[in-house]
């Protein structure tokens, strides 16, 4: 337990410390990693929890950004209001398309979000009195917080990590609590947990409500960094790389969530010092995680762990 | 609304539509012979007609020969994809989820090997039939058209016989059905899901060759076919290659006579919503057989 604490607490120097040590283009890509984390975190428990696979999440991330750009730029209204708008939005739409929807399983409800994906990503381009279509919305004004403007991403970097640790806590308790249990339940045996008067269609959609109010917040979080949104952004390709978040890094594990987003943000990065051909080898590295650790990166460090502290137990004997 | 142009919206549906139900009899075969959901069935097409397109405009091919080693690269990649991956990971028991997401995973190599390779420019080729049109109560046919209708029947039925007449066709289906009773009579069943991936690249290819001549491909085109393919054999019961045709025709039907009331660049809303409704209310696929599995 002592050494568990720490842990956390070297974490956190460091995590704080960062952004003053790396150049701005890293301390750029670190503000998108704690923005995709939120968005991640959202796909990390319906996979993980409920054994849904949303391809729908750039749906939701879209429509914070559009509500944050919208209420800013063409209404002048507080970013707070965006913020707001967006997760309300968000919200409703997925409780109305989520009762229905989520009532298939398996490879039709990982089809039905793909199609809500790219639904979605249509009226983007189409109502463009609302989106600005491809020209998009530019001009966003940076968050302002009690008259200190966060227009660094050194200073964006903390804002949007606290609303992660934020989200992660949420995840956390929401996972440890009686839902929580349910949810387990369910995603173990669905037939004995309806048995036991656990109310599997209402469960579910609270997790996709849940995970729609997480993606509308990393959409607006995006729309208020970037200072311009447009369709590009919120395409089904998008919605692809938000499922390897959770993917990637182990669906089950919070901290997981993280080194997913970091593997989504800064490996492409990275791999584009290469040329063009970076694309390609950021396909094949995806194929080879999914293939060689089928339960993500965390999964592979927690067997490897396993391995080393059943060694210094031999050892020790 | 005019007679001509409904009937010139039926034409197009049911052009389009035979696209569908080729990528959809893919991915369908695939799934019923593997249990794997292919995401990247479209990119099968893409490389069918990138391939028909470089040997018949670089190595100079003749068309018939091109559209051949076209189909031939399909399969080829199909064999490939399922030696290379899917067999190591139905040997470690895999779970349905990830081969969605190894699938995806090649889908996004595959896209990005050709905007690398061959470039982002879209390629046509030349019509099946030559350039002419037919008139039909003034709705304009293209030759190329009648020759797809054509040849979508003739590979529906031809896959058909294949699959009750012939003694591979019957193995295969036999593995699919039961793969341990296949088992002990003898039916190697691996090599039976080698054959559905061959089967479903060259399905896909075809696809893809025969849309080329309507539509220019480029490495951005394997996605939308996929998920329209993948609509085609929901709707057809997603375990029946047959299904997924009537379920293909039925898409692009509903597609082009749905634009004729509303704006064209409403097409894939329509084309995906319909999808969601029918996926919701009626769980068999339009034909109502039982034995759809989804996972």
């Amino acid at each position: 337990m002592q050494s568990r604490l720490l842990w956390i607490a070297v974490a956190l120097v460091i995590w704080a410390a960062l952004p003053f040590f790396v150049p701005r283009n890293i301390a750029d890509l670190l503000v998108f990693t704690g923005i995709y984390t939120i968005a991640g975190l959202g796909i990390g428990l319906l996979l993980g929890h409920c054994g849904i696979v949303n391809l729908a999440q750039a749906t939701f991330y879209g429509l914070g950004a559009y509500a944050s750009a919208y209420c800013t730029v063409m209404m002048g209204l507080p970013s707070i209001v965006g913020f707001v708008a967006g997760a309300a939005i968000s919200m409703a739409l997925a409780y109305v398309i989520g009762r229905p929807i989520l009532r298939l399983t398996g490879y039709f409800l990982a089809l039905g979000t793909l199609a809500l994906s790219a639904i979605a990503s249509a009226l983007f381009f189409e109502w463009d009195w609302l989106t600005g279509g491809t020209l998009g919305i530019g001009g966003i004004p940076k968050l302002n917080l009690f008259g200190f403007v966060l227009d660094r991403p050194s200073r964006y970097y903390f804002f949007v990590w606290i609303v992660a640790f934020a989200c992660m806590a949420a995840a956390h308790n929401l996972v440890d609590s009686r839902s929580g249990l349910m949810l387990r339940a369910m995603r173990d045996s669905s037939t004995a947990a309806a048995a036991l008067s656990v109310d599997l269609q209402s469960l579910r959609t609270r997790v996709f409500v849940v995970c729609a109010l997480f993606g509308s917040l990393a959409g607006s979080l995006f729309a208020h960094h970037a200072s311009f949104v447009s369709t590009q952004s919120f395409g089904v390709d998008r919605s692809i790389s938000f499922l390897l978040i959770p993917v990637i890094g182990g669906a089950t594990s919070i901290p997981g969530i993280v080194v997913g987003a970091l593997f989504v943000t800064f490996l492409p990065e990275f791999l584009s010092k290469l040329g063009d051909i970076h694309q390609i080898l950021f396909g094949l590295a995806l194929v080879a995680v999914v293939v060689l650790l089928p339960d993500g990166l965390m999964g592979a460090f927690g067997r490897l762990r396993t391995r080393l502290a059943a060694r210094q137990g031999n050892h020790a004997r | 609304m005019t007679l001509s142009l409904v009937l010139q919206a039926i034409f197009a549906g049911v052009t389009n539509g035979i696209v569908y139900a080729f990528v959809g009899m893919g991915l369908s075969a695939i799934f019923k012979g593997s249990r794997v959901i292919n995401a990247m069935q479209g990119e099968f097409a893409v490389i069918g007609a990138m391939t028909t397109v470089l040997l018949l405009t670089k190595s100079g091919w003749p068309y018939p020969a091109a559209i051949a080693g076209g189909v031939l690269a399909g399969a080829l990649v199909g064999a490939f994809i399922e030696v290379a991956f899917v067999r190591y990971m139905a040997k470690k028991n895999a779970s349905e989820d990830s081969f969605l997401l190894l699938t995806i995973g090649l889908a996004l190599t595959l896209s990005a090997s050709i905007l690398f390779f061959i470039g982002r420019d879209g390629h046509l080729l030349p019509p099946i039939g030559g350039e002419g049109v037919l008139l039909v109560l003034d709705a304009v046919i293209q030759f190329h058209a009648l020759w797809l209708i054509a040849i979508g029947i003739g590979a529906t039925l031809l896959l058909r016989a294949f699959c009750h007449r012939t003694t591979v066709g019957l193995s295969m289906m036999a593995a699919s059905i039961d793969a341990d009773g296949a088992a002990t009579t003898g039916i190697n069943v691996g090599r039976m899901r080698t054959y559905t991936f061959i089967l479903g690249g060259l399905l896909g290819a075809l696809g893809g060759i025969l849309v080329t001549p309507l539509i220019s491909v480029d490495y951005t085109l394997g996605l939308n076919l996929t998920l329209k393919g993948f609509a085609a054999a929901v709707l057809g019961g997603l375990t029946n290659p047959l299904g997924a045709a009537v379920g293909g025709i039925t898409l692009g039907l509903v597609e082009s006579l749905a634009i004729i009331g509303i704006s064209s660049s409403y097409k894939d809303v329509v084309a995906f919503s319909v999808l969601i409704i029918i996926m919701i209310l009626m769980p068999n696929g339009i034909l109502g057989r039982a034995g759809r599995r989804g996972g």
